[in-house]
């Protein structure tokens, strides 16, 4: 065995370390403060050029069914995005007609269960959190989306970039009319 | 199978003037309208059930809804496919819990009566409580419906034995579907999964919205429009020559200009592909309609789908109570397409008409304010208008339908809810007019029609 191949073994999947760990548990509330914010300019600074952002629609099936709902890329997705995929999206709310946005819509994320782990890439780590994001509208319109997420995150200087998330969200019928929103 | 309600016969024609061009606002949010809308219209319709490609195989199903009725529809192993109660005929259990799958057999969670695929019923547990005479196995199956019907592709069915056939139902609306359908060698399919959502919205703010409403795109999506295009304002309209066509409820608002939607989609290569495409469609379908696929457009099919063609995002609005709607989506595509254009399709619907895409977020928030501002009890007395566009009926020679010019326009949406008040009014179907007389009479295929249709 390589040395090289020793070291994937040994480094794919361990617990980071506690400094690390916190640094990348800071990393997911601070993207989540950008979100609440809508400072969705900083928070694009937070993704990497090669990001995949992926929320897959989840079908109810039969336990013994096994179609490959989560990682089947051509199925249908709420995201399947880019990065300029999702500089496009976002591009929206800078042309100032988007007028289900004004007033604007208030957000909380909360970011719960982090768990960081070491990749065969020294510089990459792979975060699962939890996500509950809960909106509310004009009076008295709201809902709460509920998941997880599994994330790889780059190390970039002092700073971590978003290269690569897969959200979760459990529900099956969507139970909000859209989605404006990201987690 | 006749689907009967007695006791309340109220005058619907007080509910609208289509001449005049009004609408009153109780019809989207009261509860009795509703309830009469789930019998006259959903139980009597030809309702849209499944594409035949996300059941291809043997034992294949999917469960879904006609009106509010939950249903199953499973190919069967000859091929073909049948439509069936998703409720046990024992208590009334649902029987199948998944959304999609395959099965030889749903068994009930309740005392476990088995049902095949075309609903019989084929055993139980502990068999032998029944003595001989309580349970004719042959009568105590999953309730089929009275028609199954399938139009290249899409798959339709009714509770109804008295309804037309399926083409018959369709009409000349089939010449405009084609231009979805039928536009490539190989016909269409949908990609895997559907995305659900919900709307507190009346369903037919959904359906009028698709059916005739390019008004409000160039205004409520100069947003979305804008994300997609590099910033350009949505696509210029050419009222001289954009049209209105209904057909019995259906129908189909374009432009002739043959690429604003697909510049909407925002993904260049599938634009390119059409293009290529584009003479062999003009060969297969005739110049007219080449020129409208691809261009500002949307449609619906009475009662309750939709879809944008050229945009590719297919979606059926299913009734969930007066004041909410679950809107179904999926993503239709040739099947001749190469995997990726597909997936540069699936990709470009879920941007803009996935409940995160850029136009679609800004429908939801209108309807469902639409629904619930109207029902106020002085406000739901107020008229709407629907009068645009009302002294612009045209005769059109290669235009079936009844046509209107300019994009720009109620008309679609006066006769969708013209036949939505046939329907209301109407107990047998025979007795209700045709609006307009079908041109294309009995013919089962509008690729290959001479002269007038194949300009
Ligand atoms: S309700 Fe289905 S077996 Fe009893
Ligand atoms: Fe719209």
């Amino acid at each position: 065995m390589t040395d090289t191949a020793t070291l994937k073994r040994t480094r794919e999947g361990t617990a980071a370390s506690l400094e690390l760990t916190h640094a990348l548990t800071q990393t997911l509330y601070r993207e989540a403060r950008l979100l609440d914010t809508e400072n969705y300019a900083d928070w694009a600074e937070m993704l990497a050029e090669d990001l995949h952002y992926h929320m897959p629609g989840i079908e109810t099936r039969y336990r013994r069914d096994k179609t490959e709902q989560v990682t089947d890329l051509t199925r249908m997705a709420y995201y399947n995005d880019s990065k300029p995929e999702i500089l496009k999206r976002l591009s929206r709310l800078e042309t100032g007609t988007a007028w289900s946005e004004d007033p604007a819509t208030r957000y909380t994320h909360i970011i719960t269960n982090v768990e960081v782990e070491l990749t065969e890439k020294a510089d990459e780590f792979r975060v699962y959190s939890n996500f509950y994001a809960y909106r509310n509208r004009n009076e008295r319109d709201e809902d709460s989306l509920v998941g997880n997420r599994i994330d790889i995150w780059r190390q970039v200087g002092h700073a971590f970039q978003l290269v690569k998330r897969r959200a979760i969200l459990k529900h099956n019928v969507m139970l909000s009319k859209n989605l404006n929103i990201y987690i | 199978m006749r689907i009967e309600r007695i006791g309340r016969e109220p005058d619907y024609s007080r509910y609208m003037d289509l001449k005049e061009g009004w609408l009153d606002r109780r019809i989207f949010s009261d509860a009795d309208i509703y309830e009469e809308e789930l019998y006259r219209i959903f139980a009597r319709s030809w309702l849209f059930v499944a594409h035949e490609s996300q059941i291809p195989s043997s034992g294949d199903f999917l469960t879904t809804h006609m009106g509010e009725d939950a249903v199953i529809v499973a190919r069967q192993p000859d091929g073909s496919i049948r439509v069936m109660l998703n409720s046990c005929p024992h208590r009334g259990n649902k029987v199948c819990f998944a959304d999609a799958g395959n099965t030889r057999r749903f068994v009930c969670n309740y005392h476990g009566w088995a049902f095949d695929t075309a609903g019989d019923l084929k055993g139980m547990h502990e068999e032998y409580c029944y003595d001989a005479g309580d349970i004719d196995f042959k009568n105590h199956g999953l309730k089929n419906v009275a028609k199954v019907g399938n139009y290249k592709g899409l798959v339709f069915a009714t509770f109804n034995s008295d309804a037309p056939s399926l083409e018959a139902w369709l009409g000349d609306f089939r010449w405009y579907l084609d231009m979805i359908l039928d536009n490539e060698e190989g016909g269409t399919e949908f990609i895997g999964g559907c995305i659900k959502s919900v709307i507190s919205a009346n369903w037919k703010f959904g359906v009028e919205n698709f059916i005739g409403d390019a008004y409000h795109a160039g205004w409520t999506h100069d947003s979305g429009a804008r994300s997609m295009n590099n910033g350009q304002p949505f696509p210029p309209i050419d009222m001289q020559n954009s049209y209105h066509a209904s057909m019995n409820g259906h129908g189909w608002e374009f432009g002739t200009e043959g690429v604003g939607d697909l510049v909407l989609l925002g993904r260049p290569k599938v634009m390119d592909y059409y293009n290529k495409i584009r003479p062999k469609m003009a060969e297969r379908l005739g110049e007219m309609r080449s020129k409208i696929f691809g261009s500002v457009a949307s449609a619906s099919i009475f009662p309750n789908v939709s879809f944008l063609p050229g945009i590719s995002t297919f979606r059926q609005w299913q009734p969930k109570g007066p004041m909410q709607f679950e809107l179904k989506t999926w993503v239709i595509v040739n099947k001749a397409m190469p995997d990726d254009i597909k997936e540069e399709v699936t990709k470009g619907v879920m941007q803009t008409f996935g409940p995160g895409g850029t136009f679609e977020m800004d429908d939801g928030e209108n309807w469902e304010n639409c629904t619930t501002v109207n029902r106020g009890v002085v406000t739901r007395h107020e008229r709407l208008h629907y009068r645009c566009g009302i002294g612009r009926e045209i005769e059109h020679d290669t235009l079936p339908g009844i046509v209107y010019r300019g994009q720009y326009n109620d008309a679609n949406q006066r006769g969708f809810y013209q036949r939505w008040l046939d329907m209301m009014t109407h107990d047998e179907f025979g007795k209700m007019p045709a609006r307009p007389e079908p041109r294309l009479g009995n013919v089962a295929e509008t690729r290959d029609l001479p002269g007038l249709f194949a300009l």
